[in-house]
């Protein structure tokens, strides 16, 4: 479903991908750690296009991205089956939160109004915001927005979702709401790649966790054999083993 | 930008603060002691009267040139040109200007407003249209020509105006009378096949004549008049010292040879001029007259002025989004020619640009009428200014914004129209709406190619009943009443992007 295969991009002098090679799954979960800088957020926005690179291949939800300012493809098909959340969240603040919804399903796939207006309402309600449907984002709180860009990014059926570090702007107390989401759809089988910090979350639901350093690959495997605690449970300050 | 409408009130208002005490127009005592008779013209107006010398741009020449330097020496002193607007000659006397000496025909109401000196020219009117075709003479005029009614130039505030725009109110269908600002301006259009014909002083087309080859005169010259100098109602002594100097050029045969020298038939002048009668001054108009005869006009050009507005300002807006986007997002040889457009736009006046498209454009097969050239070349002009502040209203879209689209697979140009434009369209919203009543002012740059708005409208009327300060007034009542509306809309709008909408933190 994914295959990263010795991706190398440089900003300038600096190499900020450095041969970088994974797999993941289909329906698997795959966690992108590491700290800042080590290059976990230039891979994921290498991987739908975002960032091109200058060497290496990438093959993502059967389509294959090459180096090259426009990775051999055009990108609107590949970004059709791959979606993003932000970590800023990104929601159209001129449009309701079902019109924010219904967007790319009647722009790119020509959905009729209705059918992406029920496709729509389904999703908030999976993300338990279907009675904001008629609100304006900028009304909602972070957590509530980043569930809706979620279920936004959910509408266009991809078959594979990126998260960038999809609860580093909230409060604490709204991360959970957030990851709760996302927790169903990894057992959902939604195949997805998400980039964190906090590696209980990481435990709960990654099937395979990298880590990332320097713009290389530091180690990867298991949760359970990358992952555990140094003081206590729950915490975001969990070490590498 | 929008100097135009304030500065003509302005003019209005000093005119009627110096009306209250002694103006710059000086007493013959003043004249002599300061050894210089100051004589307004407009060099615009072109030959024989007052042009620039074709061997030196700066040196002025013409007939009216040397007739008011034998003026001067009769009174004593020395003639020095002061240049003005034609048809505004007569408001430098209470400013800048001793008297006016170019081509001012003698009527009732300069005889009412002014004081108008003996004869010094008489004229008769010249009706020109392109060899081979219609009218063939005056009387084709009772009926509508082969493509409608007949379109007739002739220069504002000009005896002619006044003549055609009497024949137009008996065969109205016939006749659509259209004004220029300067006498050359006429011709050419008639060249340039925009007009069937142009009516003007006998001499001046009789001086131009070779330059307009492709023209014709139409018919004999036909209701004459006679030339005046105008001084103001308030140095009688200056006014009596120059009706006996022009008596006496006439008397000694000075003037018969400075006419004869233009190739102005001295000796038909001097028939014309030795018996004139009287012209008797026209009655003072009350208030109320005043009111109800100029309000149904000055209203429905201020129906031009909306029209100018609402008309252009939407297509503004349409190509200077275009050309934003074009510059932020189009293809790399694009944005040079783009950049050029906006540069060259903002860069060169306005009324310029009006000239080009409406004298220009005809040049090369291009005729536009003239509403439409003024549309386009408002259109034309503030497209650049909204293409700037569109380009800074996308550049404020946050880069988030448009990567979530494209992360969504919408591509560049849906992202544009569905999530970049509409979020940029709000945040200019503010200095459009003011552009809007900025452009909305600059109509009046329009009246340059014959279009008649309020401005223009009131300075007519204004210089036509001389009832400048209470015009004024209305007219400025009339664009509060329309720019007012527009003021609140803005603030309207402004209150609205007060209130939070964004997601962006």
């Amino acid at each position: 479903m994914i295959e990263v295969e010795s991706l190398t991009k440089h900003r300038g002098a600096k190499t900020v991908l450095d041969r970088v090679s994974l797999r993941g799954a289909e329906g698997g979960v795959t966690a992108l750690v590491g700290p800042s800088g080590g290059g976990k957020s230039t891979l994921l926005r290498c991987l739908n296009g975002l960032e091109s690179f200058e060497a290496g291949t990438i093959d993502i939800a059967g389509h294959r991205l090459v180096a090259g300012p426009h990775g051999g493809l055009p990108l609107d098909h590949l970004r059709r089956d791959v979606g993003m959340v932000f970590q800023q969240f990104n929601l159209f603040p001129h449009l309701s939160v079902i019109d924010n919804v219904t967007l790319a399903p009647r722009a790119v796939l020509k959905l009729p109004a209705e059918e992406a207006r029920s496709r729509a309402v389904g999703l908030l309600d999976r993300v338990g915001l279907a009675s904001f449907a008629a609100a304006r984002p900028g009304t909602l709180s972070g957590g509530q927005q980043q569930r809706v860009a979620i279920a936004r990014a959910l509408a266009m059926r991809p078959r594979v979702m990126l998260f960038d570090e999809p609860t580093s702007a909230l409060d604490p107390s709204m991360t959970a709401e957030v990851l709760d989401v996302i927790v169903d759809l990894a057992r959902a089988g939604q195949t997805m790649v998400v980039v964190t910090h906090d590696h209980s979350f990481a435990k709960r639901a990654a099937t395979w966790v990298v880590e990332l350093a320097a713009g290389r690959v530091v180690r990867q495997g298991t949760a359970d054999e990358l992952l555990h605690e140094r003081r206590g449970s729950g915490g975001q300050e969990a070490a590498i083993a | 930008m929008s100097r135009f409408q304030p500065a003509l009130v302005a003019t209005a208002i000093l005119a009627a603060a110096t009306a209250a005490r002694p103006g710059p127009a000086a007493e013959l005592d003043a004249i002599r002691q300061r050894g210089e008779l100051v004589w307004a013209a407009d060099q615009e107006g072109g030959g024989p009267h007052v042009f620039p010398d074709p061997a030196d741009g700066g040196r002025i020449i013409g007939f009216e040139v040397e007739f008011a330097e034998l003026l001067a020496a009769e009174l004593g002193v020395k003639p020095r040109f002061q240049q003005g607007q034609w048809d505004r000659l007569p408001l430098l006397l209470d400013q800048v200007a001793d008297c006016v000496i170019n081509g001012l025909e003698l009527t009732p109401e300069r005889q009412r407003d002014y004081r108008c000196s003996r004869p010094y020219f008489g004229y008769a009117l010249q009706m020109v249209g392109r060899r081979g075709a219609p009218p063939a003479a005056l009387a084709d005029l009772a009926e509508p020509g082969p493509h409608g009614p007949w379109r007739i130039g002739v220069l504002t505030g000009s005896a002619a105006e006044i003549e055609m725009q009497a024949r137009a109110a008996r065969a109205a269908a016939a006749i659509e009378v259209i004004g220029y600002d300067g006498t050359l301006d006429s011709l050419e259009q008639v060249q340039a096949g925009v007009l069937d014909a142009a009516v003007l002083d006998d001499c001046i087309f009789a001086f131009y004549a070779d330059r307009f080859a492709a023209l014709r005169a139409v018919d004999r010259p036909f209701a004459g008049g006679l030339y005046t100098v105008l001084t103001s109602r308030r140095t009688p002594q200056l006014a009596a010292a120059v009706d006996e100097a022009i008596g006496r050029l006439i008397a000694d045969g000075r003037l018969k040879r400075l006419y004869d020298r233009w190739e102005l038939a001295g000796r038909q002048q001097m028939l014309m001029l030795r018996d004139t009668a009287e012209i008797p001054a026209a009655r003072q108009r009350t208030l109320g007259e005043l009111v109800r005869q100029t309000l149904p006009l000055l209203a429905s050009s201020a129906g031009m002025t909306i029209l100018l507005s609402c008309a252009s300002f939407p297509l503004a807006i349409a190509i200077g989004l275009a050309v934003a986007i074009g510059r932020l997002h189009g293809p790399a040889w694009l944005r040079p020619p783009l950049t050029g457009y906006v540069e060259v736009l903002r860069g060169t006046p306005l009324m310029l640009q009006l000239y080009a498209i409406f004298f220009l454009l005809p040049k090369i097969g291009l005729a536009l009428p003239a509403l439409a050239a003024a549309i386009l070349g408002l259109a034309l002009n503030y497209s650049a200014y909204e293409s700037e502040i569109y380009r800074a209203g996308l550049k404020a879209v946050p880069l988030g914004q448009f990567e979530a689209a494209l992360s969504l697979g919408l591509t560049k140009w849906q992202a544009l129209r569905h999530v970049l434009v509409p979020q940029a369209v709000r945040i200019v919203m503010p200095p459009v709406t003011s552009d809007f009543i900025a452009l909305f002012k600059d109509t009046s740059v329009c009246s340059a190619i014959t279009v008649i708005e309020l401005t223009k409208r009131y300075s007519v009327l204004a210089l036509s009943t001389g009832r400048i300060v209470e015009l004024a007034v209305v007219t400025a009542l009339l664009y509060l009443c329309m720019s007012w509306p527009l003021s609140l809309l803005s603030r309207w709008f402004e209150s609205r992007l007060d209130r939070p909408t964004g997601a962006m933190p």
